[in-house]
């Protein structure tokens, strides 16, 4: 009953088979040993399996492995360009966003998905955009800070 | 002392694992021939189990074990042994796990757990303490008079009360009859949920032939359940090996042994290979542990003037149905409900009650938020009947240094009052409230509070200077979460004097890093920072003694800076990683110190004897101030800004008490306003984040942190503590805050949107 499957995760391509019952987030953390991914809940209720989907935040537990078909994946190991961070990545570090760290991954995808539609983003937009993931370590102001440093520097610029 | 890292806004250290996916987190551990376990929990509340039938579980393909409290039948408890890995004989609470399976996948573990058969013969069951404190309630615990329990906790045989405590000082009698007016009040705090974003997760293996249990886990204090394991297992301390990972929120519910118990069972029974059990979202809403919810009545006589007189305090905490923690923080809990006040008489009666509900434990605060939310919120009723500020009741009634804490200790304050004057300042307090416009009226409150540390606790840790330079610090202290290793690594840099990026803090390995009592009551900067001070002395002194013969000079003229020896006059110069090289570099070598700290013996927790386990190396003092707005149309409360003022003693890094500070006032808020368990017949019906809601992005309020800095004299740098205090004043300052702007008092927690709304429609006119 195994389906096969062909998609781009971090810019490598796998050919894969699963079966039609496994998420995103089962084949990206058990079979691709993706592990940045994180599951909260499994249910789509936290937010912190959140990659990106040709560019969109999906939260990955909700998602099938199959309809990744085809698709390009990004997680939060494929963000940084050899050394180099991501912007956000290092904004997050910089403004001390990071506590526990367990929600960073779907904070800064989260992020991304957003400043890459909308590089000038405002705080209110940070806010909203960033909703979806629960952070109980609470470091929702320094987070959204983070964020807005990177989309203020868009907007200064 | 100069410094290059202590008191600098320094980027965490384990910041770059975590925003690159790289960070390994207990559920993230992946070992060779690794089987999954599955739980069956008990659907009542209290009942007997009459069978077990395993037979249909054990026939499902892939499954490797089966394991129930016949073939496991060992109980644990760090402070009352009174909670069966898997249930002997009966169940005391929905979700309490009664067997477990280990399958080659998670879903053949599911599949098997759906087969067990349990017959129960179902019991009368309690849920509200205070009935089960009652003679005639149906007994939790036959057998609590035979349990092992640590001899400072009073137990209640016979009864569902597990453990009592009783003190007084003074004469309340006396105190009473000096007051003006008597105030008496009875306040309810309810039970939230830790909400860790990543839920209780372990590894465990178990070879039998070298009777050795390894745990992978983020356990906050890995000696401490190691030593509880080994007890219990009959092994010794080196045969249980925690070894830490990233810990994904602890906030106190990482404590105990959870999904580490459930692992250990099952792992003697899978011949050596190693098996991960992961707490869905529902176990660790329903059956991890909780918020020990309380009643407290408290009684206040006060003069005119509002200085206090007398004050007797009871209060009733839930356990739930086993002791975690719970024993210590209704111990410890307790004695800070008179706040940070003096209390001439006093008289405190606190019992900690079994129920049938899932187990009470640590929640940051222990137990100090409970007491805070009674006193603090008294405190404003007090003020308002006798038409005094109240800024001024409390400024009135404040320690001040040279006065007797309630066992005589003799208090050293700095800071409590910087924090209330900058609190209030910063939320403009006294200033005349905005006209109301429409339904939205705006309020303020303030509240204060004091925390203490757990004293006398001991930290060991041990610190290489490798043969290139680098520097090791071997600690047990966890990253819970919280910044630990940043501080340490700030601390060992400073003490040794080499670049704070050449120092590796590995995460804790019981088998090979040194004894430390754990990552609770706010204690690791001070603790082991100061383990680490004395640690990084040594081997900077045995430093620039080699460099002093490699040089031909007197050490005494050397100093290390940033990894750099210079003369006082700077003839000779020469890095550590020269210095080592020289020294070390053909057959290898180290120079290491060990570093252990302990407060005993401190001249500053002297107290009346006998109850000197009463005192505080250090005291943490706080002041909220909340504005915000009620919609009465609505019932919304939205919490514009809250000043929190915190003294830490020392910053050892701004950042990091800011996100100590801002992650509890969110915390706070969310367990104020939103949080509460919808529960029927002891079942949690609200067991998914989406029904069991915290606060998101859309809820973050203006939080302004305040650091005051009142210099511990016997802190490394000064530094105390500042994780717990900081969840504890939050609610009643909001509740405070309602007060003021609509007139309503409320008395019990959670307030959510429609008691505020009705409390408004049940308003006199
Ligand atoms: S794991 Fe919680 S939303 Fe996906
Ligand atoms: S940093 Fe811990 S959950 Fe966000």
């Amino acid at each position: 009953m195994n389906v096969t499957i062909d998609l781009t995760v971090n810019g490598e391509r796998h050919r894969l088979e699963v079966t039609p019952w496994t998420t995103l987030l089962e084949l990206l953390r058990e079979t691709l040993h993706l592990t940045g991914t994180k599951e909260g809940c499994g249910l789509g209720e936290c937010g912190t399996c959140v990659v990106l989907v040709d560019g969109s935040s999906v939260n990955s537990c909700l998602m099938l492995a199959l309809d990744a078909n085809g698709r390009q994946i990004t997680t939060i190991e494929g963000l940084a360009s050899n050394e180099e961070l991501h912007p956000l990545q290092a904004s997050f570090i910089e403004k001390g966003a990071v506590q526990c760290g367990f929600c960073t991954p779907a904070m800064i995808l989260s992020a991304k998905a957003l400043l890459d539609r909308n590089p000038g983003a405002s705080e209110e937009e940070i806010r909203r955009a960033l909703s979806g993931v629960l952070c109980r370590c609470g470091s929702y102001t320094k987070i959204i800070e983070a964020v807005r440093t990177v989309s203020k520097e868009v907007e200064d610029s | 002392m100069e410094t290059q890292y202590v008191g600098k806004r320094v980027p965490r250290v384990d910041a770059l694992d975590k925003v690159t996916g790289q960070a390994m987190y207990s559920v993230d551990v992946e070992l060779p021939g690794m089987l999954y376990g599955a739980t069956l929990r008990s659907p009542l509340a209290h009942a007997k189990i009459v069978e077990i039938d395993t037979s249909a579980a054990l026939t499902v393909p892939g499954v490797r074990a089966v394991v129930t409290g016949k073939e496991f039948p060992f109980t644990f408890g760090h402070m009352i042994k009174d909670q069966p890995f898997l249930s002997i004989h009966k169940v005391r609470y929905v979700g309490e796990p009664v067997a477990a399976v280990a399958a080659e996948t998670e879903a053949a573990a599911q599949e098997a757990v759906e087969k067990i058969r349990v017959e129960y013969e179902e019991l009368p069951a309690v849920f509200d303490p205070r009935k089960a404190a009652l003679d005639g309630a149906p007994i939790i615990h036959e057998d609590l008079g035979k349990y092992d329990h640590g001899n400072v906790y009073e137990l209640v045989p016979g009864t569902n009360i597990s453990t009592v405590m009783k003190y007084s000082r003074g004469d309340v009698e006396v105190g009473f009859s000096e007051a003006d007016e008597v105030f008496e009040d009875e306040f309810y705090i309810h039970p939230v949920a830790h909400t860790p974003m990543e839920t209780h997760a372990a590894v465990v293996q178990y070879t039998p032939s070298g009777k050795m249990l390894t745990v992978w886990s983020s356990a906050d204090a890995p000696c401490q359940r190691a030593k509880d394991l080994a007890k219990v297992l009959s092994l010794s301390f080196n045969q249980v090996r925690f070894i830490s990972t990233y810990s994904g929120g602890g906030f106190g519910g990482k404590g105990a042994i959870v999904a580490e118990g459930i692992g250990v069972a099952l792992a003697h029974f899978t011949k050596g290979r190693p098996v991960k059990v992961i707490y869905s979202r529902q176990e660790e809403l329903t059956a991890s542990q909780v918020r020990l919810e309380a009643y407290l009545k408290l009684k206040t006589g006060v003069k005119k003037d509002g200085t206090l007189t007398a004050r007797e305090a009871e209060i009733i905490w839930d356990n739930g149905a086993y002791s975690s923690k719970g024993p210590e923080v209704a111990r410890r809990g307790t004695l800070t409900i008179f706040g940070p006040y003096r209390t001439p008489h006093l008289t405190l009666l606190s019992r900690l009650v079994y129920t049938n509900k899932q187990p009470s434990g640590a929640y940051r605060g222990f137990g100090t938020t409970q007491v805070t939310w009674a006193c603090e919120a008294q405190i404003d009723i007090i003020a308002g009947k006798l038409g005094i500020d109240p800024v001024e009741v409390r400024l009135r009634n404040f320690y001040a240094d040279g006065d007797p804490y309630i066992n005589e200790q003799i208090m050293h304050t700095a800071g409590l009052r910087e924090t209330l004057e900058k609190a209030s300042q910063e939320i403009g307090w006294g200033q005349k409230k905005p006209k109301t416009t429409g339904t939205k009226v705006r309020g303020k409150g303030i509240a204060t509070t004091i925390k203490g540390t757990n004293t006398p606790t001991d930290s060991y840790c041990f610190i290489k200077v490798n043969v290139d330079g680098s520097v090791t610090v071997l600690t047990s202290s966890v990253e819970i979460g919280a910044g630990q290793k940043t501080v340490l690594a700030q601390i060992a840099a400073d003490t040794i004097g080499v670049p704070l990026a050449s120092i590796h803090i590995p995460n804790p390995d019981t088998c090979s890093t040194p004894f430390d009592f754990g990552v609770t009551s706010s204690r690791t900067t001070y603790h082991m920072g100061n383990a680490i001070c004395l640690a990084g002395q040594k081997v900077r002194r045995q430093i620039l003694e080699t460099a002093g013969e490699i040089l031909k000079t007197d050490p005494e003229r050397l100093t290390l800076r940033e990894g750099e020896i210079i003369d006082r006059d700077a003839e000779n110069q020469m890095t550590l990683k020269e210095l080592m090289a020289k020294k070390y570099g053909g057959k290898g070598g180290a120079i290491q110190g060990e570093g252990y700290f302990t407060p005993a013996g401190s001249s500053l927790i002297k107290a009346k004897p006998g109850i000197e386990w009463m005192s505080s190396i250090f005291w943490m003092w706080a002041t909220h101030a909340a504005e915000v707005e009620v919609d009465t149309e609505t019932g919304v409360v939205k919490v514009l800004k809250i000043a929190a003022a915190h003294d830490v003693g020392r910053a050892i890094n701004p950042i990091g008490c800011e996100q100590q500070i801002e992650g509890s006032v969110i915390m706070g808020l969310s367990n104020t306003l939103f949080e509460e368990f919808k529960m029927e017949k002891g079942r949690i019906m609200n067991d998914t984040l989406a029904d069991y809601k915290v606060a998101t992005t859309l809820d973050l309020p203006e939080i302004v942190p305040i650091i005051v800095e009142s210099h511990h004299s016997e802190g490394p740098f000064g530094a105390k503590g500042v994780g717990e205090p900081a969840l504890a004043p939050t609610a009643p300052a909001i509740a405070n805050a309602i007060y003021d702007a609509v007139g309503i008092r409320f008395k019990s927690l959670p307030i959510t949107r429609e008691k505020v709304l009705a409390a408004i429609r049940n308003r006199k006119p």
